[in-house]
Formats: structure tokens, sequence, C-alpha cells
């Protein structure tokens, strides 16, 4: 059943794709093939594979997202997610350390290991890239205390 | 001898103290990656990429580091497999069926050397190969037109979707999201911007590392939730610590034949050290196994699977290097390595850009060399890191990860994005969509475009062009093969399986 909701997933997309793809024109044009064909084949292409994905006869079995630990998933995505967001605005070291609890918990360390795994590698990294490594990496919150940006 | 020359000089760049440092550090990542089960080279190559760019190693450094982590990662694969019965990475599956049974034997220190050594001979005579034939196929294919790279494309494209086994359709479906993601952004030849939204972050394209990052890194954090590996099963007692010499004139046949079939197998486009060390196990097994021994500690049974994948590795360079078309998932990562240094491989690179290419091959034989000194002695100490905790181990891979990612550009536009692509990953791994054709798809899309336009600006739009040489009639059958043979041999397996029906 689920190939048949990505087949569906992959006709919507490939509508989309040509939908928006419909207006890309080139002012001047000096080669046949303008900016459109390309993007239009592709839709057509992801069309078919959809298509195929949902004419095809359900297969029978175990379900993919049977084995999925479903809060453990979506704590470890909105831990990635809250990273991403307030990677630059907290700064490096400060992120990580917010990041490696709820993330270390999901991977089975106790509240105080993942403390301490996301407070030593936010300063043991940051050190290593930023200083060691010559990566900038954003200061944040803590610049007062590391400097830079 | 031209190649001799080349190759000298090639030394002379592997073996400066900073790249001699570069390929060791390498090798020692390679190796660590390579055994924690659920980090492959793809993971490792991703996220150091950025890194060696951030850092601002010259080119030719940053690819000796990247391609001593593809090796070392199939050195390091076999350890876990042995020790753990859980192979490290994909290619070192089949090192599992008579690595561990010898574990339990107490003979676990023959096995990790012998297999250190076989991976040793497979990797070194694939090098020699790249040195034999990479210039070769490099000078062949400055002929290609643009109709030719088109057809060459399409051809890697059947082979890395022909070889996915079951799901030939779903890696089709990652390809065309590969290619349509590497559409966004301003279409160079004509100004105008596509699938941006409007958004002005887009407007030159989703980097490469974002994409990379998000589908391998950040969906395999997701997917790791599922596996649950505990060191507590590892075997500790190895034993001897060093495989003798009639252990070793037991299967240096074995291995030497592997190596070859590996490199070949390593060439083609699609087919990777999984698929190498399936075939060669299956070889050995089929030439040498009078007893049955094989999957129940057989000597052999490690070191023909151990010498195939790495001499497949090292092979995959080759298209790489010669075409500019990978044929693996890392080496995919590798030619968005160089796009990071406006660098485009293929044919031209072996003549322009000399240092860098014959620079490469000579670390692969020094970052060789270092592996089989660091893999026999040191491998209790690598054995360590198995015990290293997932609690510390996973927030520390998305650290560096998205280090890597925001060095590029620095916007949390791309982290973000990042982690859209990463949960969209999971969501197609989980329905057996393969990624390495979709990164495929990435690198190659923008070639594959401009190819096409180029070709058919050549007969201002007729596409007859696209059929008209007999070496893209060659590739387009070859393609055509590549996609129609497979399931026609399925079939035919499958009616000589199903007993005949009385009529």
């Amino acid at each position: 059943m689920s190939d048949r909701i990505l087949g569906a997933a992959c006709v919507v997309a490939s509508a989309g794709m040509a939908w928006s793809a419909q207006g890309y024109a080139a002012a001047i044009s000096y080669e046949p093939v303008g900016p459109r064909a390309f993007p239009l084949l592709l839709a057509g292409l992801l069309a078919i594979g959809g298509l195929w994905l949902i004419a095809r006869p359900a297969l029978r079995g175990v379900s993919p997202y049977r084995s999925v630990p479903l809060r453990a998933t979506l704590l470890a995505a909105g831990a990635v997610a809250v990273y991403a967001a307030l990677f630059e605005a907290l700064g490096f070291t400060l992120a990580t350390a917010v990041m490696a609890v709820p993330l270390g918990l999901v991977f089975g360390g106790t509240l105080k290991q993942a403390l301490a795994a996301g407070a030593g590698l936010g300063v043991a990294l940051y050190f290593l890239f930023d200083k060691a490594l010559d990566v900038v990496l954003p200061t944040g919150v803590l610049s007062f205390l590391l400097g830079g940006r | 001898m031209d190649v001799l020359q080349h190759l000298l000089a090639g030394f002379g760049v592997a073996l400066t103290p900073t790249n001699l440092a570069i390929a060791a550090i390498g090798a020692l990542i390679g190796t660590v990656v390579g055994l924690l089960p659920g980090l492959g080279p793809i993971n490792g190559v991703a996220i150091l990429m950025p890194l060696a760019f951030a850092m601002k190693l010259p080119p030719e450094a940053s690819l000796i580091l990247l391609a001593a982590v593809y090796i070392g990662c199939e050195y390091g694969g076999r350890i876990s497999s042995i020790l753990l019965n859980v192979p490290g990475d994909a290619g070192a599956i089949m090192t599992a069926l008579d690595g561990y049974p010898m574990a339990r034997q107490g003979l676990g220190g023959v096995a990790l050397s012998i297999s250190a050594w076989s991976s040793f001979v497979g990797s070194l005579i694939a090098t020699i190969g790249i040195v034999l034939f990479a210039p070769l196929l490099a000078s062949w294919a400055l002929s290609f037109g643009p109709a030719e790279y088109f057809a060459l494309m399409c051809f890697a494209f059947a082979c890395i979707t022909g070889l996915m086994g079951d799901a030939p359709m779903k890696a089709c479906i990652a390809a065309v999201i590969g290619l349509s993601l590497s559409c966004v952004g301003l279409d160079s030849n004509s100004g105008v911007y596509r699938f941006t939204g409007g958004d002005v972050h887009l407007s030159d394209g989703i980097q490469f590392v974002v994409v990379v990052i998000g589908v391998f890194s950040i969906s395999e954090i997701l997917l790791m939730l599922e596996q649950h590996h505990s060191s507590d099963g590892m075997i500790t007692q190895t034993g001897r610590k060093l495989f003798n010499l009639r252990e070793m004139a037991h299967t240096w046949w074995g291995t030497v034949r592997s190596s070859v079939v590996g490199f070949i197998v390593g060439v083609l486009p699609g087919a990777g050290a999984t698929i190498a060390s399936a075939i060669t196990y299956s070889m050995e097994k089929r030439l040498t196994d009078t007893e049955g021994t094989f999957g129940k500690g057989d000597i052999r049974g490690v070191a023909a699977p151990e010498a195939a994948n790495n001499s497949a590795a090292t092979g995959s360079f080759v298209p790489m290097l010669t075409l500019g078309v990978p044929g693996s998932g890392t080496t995919a990562v590798m030619v968005g390595a160089l796009a990071l240094y406006n660098i485009t491989p293929g044919p031209a690179l072996f003549t322009q850009q000399p240092t860098l290419v014959w620079g490469l091959i000579a670390s692969l034989f020094v970052a060789n060399v270092i592996l089989l000194f660091i893999n026999i002695p040191m491998v209790g100490l690598f054995t360590k890191m198995l015990r290293v905790p997932n609690w510390i181990l996973v927030p520390g891979i998305l650290a560096v990860s998205a280090v890597g990612v925001y060095a590029v550009h620095a916007t949390t536009f791309d982290l973000l994005l990042m982690t859209g692509l990463g949960v969209a990953g999971w969501l197609l791994r989980k329905q057996g969509v393969p990624m390495a054709p979709l990164i495929l798809g990435f690198v190659l899309g923008d070639m594959m475009e401009q190819n096409l336009r180029r070709a058919l600006s050549i007969t201002n739009g007729d596409a007859s062009i696209l059929v008209e040489s007999p070496i893209s009639i060659g590739l387009w059958l070859g393609a055509f093969a590549m996609v129609a043979v497979p399931p026609l041999l399925r079939l035919l397996q499958r009616h000589r399986l199903t007993p005949p029906v009385a009529a």
C-alpha cells in the first residue's frame, strides 16, 4: 500500500514540476532546446515511474514502518530540526549541547550522560574545528566568551 | 615510458610530508568509519568533503584525503564483520559468513590479519589496473562529443538501476529525483531561474553538500534508531595475531582471482564493492570448496570477498577519473568535491591536471601501504571504537555533519534544507528507494542537460544525432542490455526452477 502512496506522491510532484516548468522560456533564444525541455522530460519520467508504482499490485507483507520506533524517530528528527534552526543563533557550542540531550536520550543514554556528552562535544568540536582546523563556526550567545561573531 | 614518468611525478605529490600525513589521517578515519556499523564510505566521504574544503586544503590534498577514507572504509568494514558478525559497511557482508565462525573458533586474529592482507593485495592490483587502463580509456574518451556523453550518462544510469536488483523502477525514480534537484537554480544558458520559488537562497542551486549530508547522514541517524547493535557479543579472544605462510599460500590464488574480478566489477558503473564481494564469494565457493567448509570458517571465504571489495572500490575511480562519470555513490560524492574546486573530471583531466590525477593514483599506493600497517598491529585499538556508546557517537555525527554544511555557505537556510532532505531521504529509504542513483543524478544532472542541449544545437534540434556515431549506438545498446537482461535472466531462472507441469 505504501508503494502506492509513494507513486501518488511522484505523480503529484511531477505535475507540480510540469506546471511550474511551463513558464520557463528564454527571453532571447539562440539554441533549439531551451530551459524548459529537460525539466519537462524529467517530469514525464517521474510521472511514468509514479504511475507504475500505483498500477503494480500492492505487495503483501510486513510494512517497512512496522519496526519504526515512532516517538524516538519524531524526537530525533525534531532535535535535528531545532539544531538546524538554532545553530547560528545560539552558536555551535550551545546548540550542540542542547541537541545532544534529546538525541542522546533516544540512543540509550541517561540524562546525565547526554548532558555531559553534549557539553563535551560542543566545546571539544568547537576548539577542534574553529581554532585548530580553521573552519569558522558561529559563537552565538557565547560570543562574549569565545570571541568572534 | 610516459606513464611511468607521470607516476613518478605523482609520487612526488603523494610523498610530500603534508600529503603523507593527510593520507595517514584519512586512512585512520576511514578505518574507523568503516568499522562502525551504519556508517559506510559514502557517509565518511560526504561528511569530510566540505570540511576539507573549509580547511582550505588544495584540491589534490583533499582528494587524497577522501580516497584514503574510501579505501580505509573497505578495510575497516571487515573488523566488525569478523568480531561482531555485524558488517561495518555493505561491502563486508560476505566477510562475516566465514570471518565470524573463524573468530568463534579462536582464530579471530588470523581472520583479521589475512583479510587485511587480501584487502591490500586487492587494492594494489586494482591500483595497478588504474595505471595501466585509465590513461588508455581517457585518451579514447577524448574523442567523445556531446551526443556520446549523453549516451554514456544514460548508460551509467542504466547500469546503476539495472544492477540494483529488486527495485529497478525505484532506482529510476531516485535518479530522476536527483536530476530534478539539480535543475533548481539559475539556468546559465538562458538566465531563467528554475524551481526556486523566488527564494534567493536557491538562486544558484542546491548545494551538493546539503543534498549528500541530508540524504545520507541525517537519514542514517533516523535509520540507526531501529537497529540496536551492542558490542556485548564481541569476541575478544582473538588468538594468534598473524597468519602463517601456509595460510597465505592457501588463500593466494583466490585472492588474486577475486582482485581481478573485483576490479572489473568496480570499473563498471553501478556495480560496486557490495556486488563484487558477493560475486567472488560464490565464485570461490564453486571453484575451491570441495569439502563444504565455506560458511563454517574457511579462511579462503574471508580472503576472497575482502580482496574483491577493496579492488572494486579502487576500480571505481576509473570511470570517475577518465570519463567524469562516477560509477558509484562514493565516487559521485568525490566528483561533487571536485566541483567545489571548480574542477570538472573527465578525459581532459589527465592532460590538464596531471599532478592532481597522478598524485591521487600514487596516493592510492601510499594509503594502501599505510592501511596495511595500521590494520594488522593496531587492530585492537580499532575494536575499542566499537565500544563508543551511541549517545556520544550520534550527536557527534550530527554535529560534524552540520559543521560541514555550514562551512560552505554559512547560512541557516542550508541547515534547514539539510533537515528537510534528511527526513525525505529517510522516507524514501524506508520505502526501498536507493540513494546512490539519486546522488548520481544530482551530480550528473547539469552535465547531462548541457550535453543534450549542445548535441541538439549542433543539428538544430534534430534528435537523430544522439544515435549517429558507432560509440553512442554501442552505449545505447549497452544501456538497453543493462536494463533488459537482468529481469530476463530472473525470468529464465524462475522457469528453470519451477518443475515443468505435466501437460
